[in-house]
């Protein structure tokens, strides 16, 4: 078998020897006779027509294979769902970043010093920067020709540079606003973040005799990407082989074809294998980062803090290109997390997604869901301000329980809420005392895993090991993991005894890739499948080799049983050696929507802020996770210690910097995350009595984690300080200016 | 990456000749931590590199005659963070080279290559300012020593000339009685450069009286410099808070900070302020024979 493998080990990654030894293959690692390398121009300009190119002395050098350019490549489009960004830009450069011309050459350094030597001429046009802006009817489109594009949402939006609108609302929520007792209005603005994945893109293109292409990508979803490609170049779906590799990292960033496009049309060209891997400097600036959003809340509640109604409307800035969101609606899943985890009669959500002259959008780690997550539970706490009630208590008053529908009708099963909540209080120690400057913040949150299909095959391999044979790329979350515990747990073998192998897309069954805390739930669920098929089809052999009736014998302790004849039984090994040829295999599919019982998570954020520097140190999280049975338990601690840093670093820290359309954050000297000494004490309490609709209960946690953590931080910082920032990143900088107020502080 | 040539002469005269004629594109390496990032992004683009890694004689700290020691360009920040020389003559500025970035870019960075790159965020050089620290200078023409408190000329630009080489950095002997303090304000990551830092040198009397006060300042300008009118506003008074608050005042005027992603440069003046106080009451708080 030609595809990626691994093989279990006790409490350990089944990718852990392989990734620890350097055998574990990534896309850049890949390397063909005669393969190519190629680079990308891109625009210096946030907005420009190209009035000329002229790539003459590109295409004289020697070594130099291809050189493209949009008038090559024709008005070729692609994306997840909306089809508009262009393999490269032919008439318009829309973003500082985007794809001018591509060059395939024999080494590197030919590509670099080949893309030095084309010269474009451009007519600079006025960028719009500002998503309000380019909202505005008068402004002008920066795509005029948006209703031409494949993949428009059901409804097309009509003003200008909006691609997508959506309004999910229950009950009516004027009345209900005029009627409250208090409304609270709140404003907040959110960063464009990077994933900060260790691994950049990178892709290999290998045109073959029969037309078709093998490719290796650094792409958590193989057979969409092999869908999108399909689409863009009005190729056969079986033409595109996407190769098994491992992910370096995705966090919902590895999910768009990216530069894969640009790297088959110059392969194609070449009729060479061509390599791309982009720079981190082109993954700062020309990647798919979380969207930079606006949310403006407006609630309403009674005195004693009943809530009434919830209006909420978010303006997620796209970007140059809508291409890289999967959704159909064009739009980010912000609704059903907008108007929280509570009891509201009337709430409304309006998502607005708006072309602009910078980096587009795309997917990170809870998409829309964090900015409305976080939002909504600063909100909850400058409610509770306004109306003199503790935080916590207030969501207690409102929290969802069993019975109740969530405040847009979500018809939420098994909630476990207020245990989160009540366990949060108990081990923060929630009221008690407080040293000077110190704040305790606290969030709460649900998320389920996503919908979705999956295929696997479980086998007895002739050496008596369990085959897990899955089409799904290990995205560095743990996913094959997971897979080979379900398996082991269900035939009752050690984990040391299963084998995963992953196929490529035209070997491998579809599988829809770990996103929206899915693979547990969906991938998990076709590897159960598969397991239950295997035992299925190895009954019969058992019992022929124990010489009894088929329908005495039963799978036991991972052995087989004749239940007959004490002491009559077969292993998994021993079936292999000693059973004759038969059907040792069992393939399992899963298909399902998003599942109505969801996690949930209260996490509490203790902060200490130096009230000289306006710097927030973080002494303390605890979080409380409704996480049901734990399949894998280093995989799911991992999800859960990973997405309080993410929050941390969201909070504090993580911005990628935009000025005049100009990412300025460049590398990682200035581009922070947290690293281990920023992270806090984390307090962990995992509930697992509930069961959700994973594989033995299992529930999703991926992106639950991250959910509540920033706004429990924003909330500890309000605590202890008394004031408000609401614009992410909470810098040191923010917060002395909100202790000093307005004023000279230079003159201070 | 631009293609370059690599070369890695294995004694001083021919780096020295190699770096004569002044050529513009002849850059000289020693660890590469800043040079190869700064090639990445195209700031830089060498036609030549000249490795200084197999010169003899750069490497080592030595105790000098006078009773100063001297560090070689090469000395790495993990071996200058854990020479025993370094220990003993100043504390802070061995715990100063612990405290630069990771342990990945500590064994590879030098003492030398921190100085020449000349990024003002860089820790070392407030505390070898403080410490009256110099650059040896070699070229064909022979030696000359450049104190440090003068060598920083701009942003990442430095008074070594072309055909110049820093061999090595020399510090002069330790006044008795000096006490010394290094603080970076770090309000992003553990591991970021500093927001701004503060490097003091003070030594009291026997009447508590300051007798010796050096500050300097990293990330607070174009180059690290000695705020000077602070230093002075000290000298034969009180390290009482009054003073502290006065000597701050001076530093903060003295700062010509950048915005950056680290701040503002209004807030990094208001920080460098706040700093140089932590960095003084330091020496308040403790005992004249404690070491800060």
């Amino acid at each position: 078998m030609t595809g990626v493998e691994t093989i279990g080990r006790t409490g350990a990654r089944v990718d852990g020897p392989a990734k620890v030894t350097g055998r574990a293959q990534y896309a850049a690692d890949v390397n063909l006779p005669g393969q190519l390398w190629a680079g990308i121009l891109r625009s210096p300009h946030p907005h420009a027509s190209i009035v000329r190119i002229d790539a003459t002395r590109a295409r004289a050098m020697p070594g130099v294979h291809v050189v493209l350019t949009g008038a090559d490549v024709g008005t070729i489009r692609y994306g997840r769902r909306l089809m508009d960004v262009p393999v490269l830009v032919a008439d318009r450069a829309r973003f500082v970043g985007d794809k001018v011309a591509a060059v395939a050459a024999e080494s590197p350094a030919l590509v670099d010093a080949a893309l030095a030597t084309i010269e474009v001429e451009y007519a600079e046009l006025a960028p719009i920067f500002d998503p309000l802006e380019a909202m505005r009817p008068d402004c002008p489109p920066i795509h005029p020709d948006y209703r031409a594009y494949q993949g428009l949402p059901a409804s097309i939006p009509d003003l200008p540079n909006v691609l997508a609108v959506e309004t999910v609302a229950r009950g009516d929520v004027d009345a209900a606003l005029a009627a409250a007792d208090v409304v609270v209005e709140t404003t907040m603005a959110f960063p464009a973040v990077h994933h900060a994945y260790i691994e950049p893109h990178a892709c290999l293109v290998s045109p073959q005799a029969d037309g078709s292409f093998r490719i290796w990508a650094s792409n958590k979803n193989p057979f969409l990407l092999r869908e999108q490609l399909a689409a863009a170049f009005a190729l056969p779906a079986d033409q595109l082989i996407i190769e098994p590799t491992f992910t370096g990292g995705d966090f919902g960033g590895k999910g768009s074809p990216m530069e894969v496009p640009v790297c088959l049309a110059l392969a194609r060209a070449a009729g060479r294998p061509v390599k791309l891997v982009m720079s981190y400097l082109e993954e700062l600036q020309a990647a798919n980062p979380r969207h930079p959003t606006i949310a403006t809340l407006r609630t309403g509640a009674t005195h004693d803090g009943r809530l009434l109604a919830h209006d909420a409307r978010f303006v997620f800035n796209s970007g140059a290109y809508g291409g890289y969101k999967p959704l159909p609606t064009l739009n980010l899943a912000a609704s059903h997390h907008a108007a929280g985890v509570y009891r509201i009669p009337a709430a409304r959500v309006e998502s607005t997604m708006v072309y602009t002259n910078q980096v587009p959008g795309g997917h990170q780690r809870a998409p829309g869901e964090v900015q409305a997550t976080v939002a909504m539970e600063i909100q909850m706490d400058r409610l509770a301000e306004r109306l003199g009630i503790d935080p916590l208590e207030l969501r207690v008053r409102n929290a969802v329980e069993d019975g109740d529908v969530g405040p847009l009708g979500e018809p939420w099963q098994d909630i476990t809420l207020r245990q989160c909540i009540e366990q949060a209080r108990e081990a923060s120690g929630w009221g008690g005392p407080k040293a000077p400057r110190t704040g305790r913040g606290i969030a709460v949150c649900q998320r389920a895993a996503a919908g979705g299909q999956s295929n696997a095959e479980v086998r007895l391999a002739p050496d008596g090991m369990i085959e897990v044979i899955t089409g799904t790329n290990e995205s560095g979350a743990g996913g094959l993991t997971v897979l080979a515990e379900i398996v082991a747990r269900r035939l009752g073998v050690p984990i040391e005894q299963v084998r995963v192998h992953v196929e490529g897309t035209d070997v491998g069954g579809f599988d829809q890739g770990p996103s929206g805390s899915r693979f547990t739930f969906v991938g998990g669920n076709a590897a159960l499948a598969a397991a239950e098929e295997l035992v299925r089809a190895l009954t019969p052999l058992a019992a022929e080799v124990l010489g009894g009736a088929a329908d005495s014998v039963v799978l036991e302790g991972g052995q087989f049983v004749d239940r007959t004849r004490p002491g009559s039984t077969v292993s998994f090994r021993d079936l292999a050696a000693r059973s004759p040829a038969g059907d040792r295999s069992g393939r399992g599919a899963f298909s399902g929507k998003a599942p109505n019982r969801t996690s949930f998570a209260a996490q509490v954020a203790e902060v200490e802020v130096d009230g000289d520097t306006g710097q927030v140190d973080v002494r303390r999280i605890v979080g409380v996770h409704d996480v049901g049975e734990i399949i894998s338990r280093q995989g799911l601690v991992g999800q859960i210690d990973g997405g309080i840093a993410w929050g941390l670093g969201y909070a504090l820290m993580e911005e990628l910097r935009i000025e005049d359309g100009r990412v300025t954050t460049t590398h990682f000297g200035d581009y922070r995350i947290p690293s281990i000494a920023d992270m806090p004490p984390f307090e962990s309490i995992l509930l697992t009595d509930s069961r959700g609709d994973g594989p033995f209960g299992a529930k999703a946690v991926a992106e639950l984690s991250l959910l509540p953590t920033a706004a429990a931080i924003v909330n500890a910082i309000h605590d202890a300080t008394g004031a408000w920032i609401l614009d992410l990143p909470v810098t040191a900088e923010k917060v002395l200016a909100a202790l000093e107020g307005p004023g000279d502080r230079t003159a201070g | 990456m631009r293609p370059f040539d690599f070369v890695e002469p294995s004694d001083l005269d021919s780096v020295l000749a190699l770096i004569a004629e002044r050529d513009p594109g002849t850059q000289l390496v020693a660890g590469g931590t800043a040079l190869f990032l700064l090639m990445k992004l195209g700031l830089v683009q060498p036609r030549r590199v000249v490795s200084l890694r197999r010169v003899a004689g750069l490497d080592g700290v030595r105790a000098t005659p006078d009773g100063g020691i001297e560090i070689g360009a090469l000395v790495s920040h993990r071996a200058a963070a854990t020479s025993p020389l370094i220990r003993a003559y100043d504390a802070t500025l061995a715990a100063t080279f612990h405290g630069v970035a990771t342990v990945r870019i500590r064994n590879q960075a030098t003492v030398g290559g921190n100085i020449v790159h000349a990024d003002p965020a860089q820790d070392p050089p407030p505390i070898l300012m403080v410490l009256d620290g110099s650059a040896v200078l070699r070229s064909g023409a022979g030696e000359r020593v450049v104190p440090l408190d003068g060598l920083f000329v701009d942003y990442m630009e430095t008074a070594v000339r072309p055909d110049e080489v820093l061999t090595a950095v020399r510090l002069p002997p330790r006044p008795s009685g000096l006490r010394t303090a290094y603080l970076k304000f770090l309000p992003r990551t553990a591991d970021d450069y500093a927001t701004v830092s503060v490097a003091a040198a003070i030594a009291l009397d026997d009447d508590r009286e300051v007798r010796d006060a050096r500050i300097a300042l990293g990330a607070a300008g174009p180059v690290p410099f000695r705020a000077r009118e602070a230093e002075r506003s000290l000298l034969g008074r009180q390290l009482d808070a009054e003073r502290i608050r006065d000597a701050a005042a001076l530093a903060r005027a003295a700062a010509d900070p950048l915005d950056d992603v680290r701040g503002s440069a209004g807030y990094k003046r208001q920080m460098a302020g706040v700093w140089v106080r932590r960095a003084l009451e330091r020496f308040a708080s403790v005992g004249p024979e404690a070491r800060a």
